[in-house]
């Protein structure tokens, strides 16, 4: 199991539930197969198994539905958090002097931003487990290229700067506008990395734990699970709702009477954020029923 | 009624007893059959045994020859051995009288 075959066969197997994946590897050794025929039969397998996933209808909304649209959306809002945040980080970051906390006003302001920047950052990691456990969910077993397409046009919308393509939509057309503030984006930095990094943490990782999730409750046969599938889709429907108004407020149009009464940041950041309560409920009901079984063993 | 392939693992298994197995299949295929039996073939082919009921599998033991990795044992239920039968049955009635039955010792092997 030590030659790069191998190592390559182990990790396609890991598109593969993990019984199977421990029989499959085991076969193999036991076989005495060459590293190269070990990872043919693996990634043959994975193909079988993919094959019989997507003839079910679910991957396939999943993948028209969430996959590109949702990746999309994500990279867009992405890039704006990195936007907003860029600005203030350099402001307080590379021109920090003591006044921004012994001036009253300083400090308040620098409070207020900071509270306002966790709270973006938080809502934008909440959106992206969100999308990743409903893309899970949907998918199951066609997670593994679903997964991958999602991660596939998050990367390149990012990369290839999808952003100043869609400079044509009005929505985004502003987040570029980088005039007032050319002395930040003049940075490689900002301009190039930090939106990159922004990307990776903020929509690449909690995307994977979402989906993690989202195969494992996909998995379980209770009734209960319902629930959060509803709640994922609820949110997402409040991210679209969410683009809209902030697209309407971009492009100084009255927002419709209804919206209004559209909760406050925070309210939105706490019903937003039931990706962070579900995985503290989840990780707590695990330890509780790890905790139970060595009692019982 | 029975694939081709889904009477040779029921077959394989059937004659492995009790130590059949994913890899045991697989080489008893591939030794009496004389035919190639991928790992994708095989365990796709054991999935639809097993939601088909013809099957019933479990997890073994690991033992070090294979890296410390379990086994998926097999076990023929009553429903597949009587599918294998039927499977058997039509294949021999089909085959009565046709130029490879009558001249067996003239095919090559």
């Amino acid at each position: 199991m030590s030659s790069i075959g191998w190592q390559a066969a182990a990790v396609a197997s890991r598109m593969l539930p993990v019984a199977e994946r421990e029989a499959v590897l085991g076969d193999l050794i036991e076989a005495g197969e060459s590293s190269g025929a070990a990872l043919l039969g693996v990634l043959g397998l994975v193909a079988r198994r993919q094959a019989e996933a997507w003839m079910d209808w679910r991957p396939w909304l999943a993948l028209a539905g969430l996959t590109f649209p949702l990746g999309m959306l994500l990279t867009l809002v992405s890039r704006r958090t990195a936007e907003f945040s860029a600005i203030y980080l350099w402001l307080y970051v590379n021109n920090w002097t003591p006044a921004f906390i012994e001036n009253p006003s300083f400090r308040h302001d620098l409070v207020s931003i900071v509270a306002t920047l966790i709270l973006e950052c938080l809502t934008l990691a909440c959106w992206s487990w969100t999308a990743g456990f409903a893309l899970g969910f949907l998918s199951s077993g066609a997670i593994p290229v679903n997964g991958i397409l999602f991660s596939l046009v998050a990367a390149l919308v990012e990369v290839l700067g999808a952003p100043k393509y869609l400079a044509i939509v009005p929505l985004f057309s502003r987040g570029r506008d980088f005039g007032p503030n050319a002395a930040v984006f003049s940075l490689t930095f900002y301009r190039v990395l930090f939106p990159l990094l922004i990307q990776a943490a903020l929509v690449l990782l909690p995307s994977v734990s979402g989906m993690r999730h989202g195969v494992r409750l996909a998995a379980l046969p209770v009734s209960p699970r319902a629930i959060v599938p509803t709640a994922a889709i609820a949110t997402l429907a409040a991210i679209g709702l969410q683009t809209w108004i902030f697209g309407l407020r971009t492009l100084g149009l009255p927002r419709p009477p209804l919206l209004d009464a559209w909760p406050n940041q925070l309210l939105k950041a706490v019903i937003f954020g039931w990706p962070i309560v579900y995985c503290a409920a989840s990780a707590l009901s695990r330890r509780k029923s790890i905790h139970l079984k060595e009692n019982h063993a | 009624m029975l694939g081709e392939f889904e009477y040779l693992m029921l077959s394989a298994a059937a004659r492995l007893g009790d130590v059949a197995y994913g890899a045991a299949i697989r080489q008893e295929i591939e030794e009496t059959a004389g035919r190639k039996c991928s790992i994708g073939a095989l365990y796709t082919t054991l999935d639809r045994l097993e939601s088909k009921g013809f099957i019933k599998t479990w997890m073994g033991e690991a033992t070090p020859q294979r890296g410390g990795r379990p086994k998926r044992m097999v076990r023929v239920t009553a429903k597949g051995a009587q599918a294998a039968r039927d499977f058997y049955g039509a294949v021999t009635r089909v085959s009565r009288g046709v130029s490879w039955e009558t001249n067996r010792g003239m095919v090559r092997p």
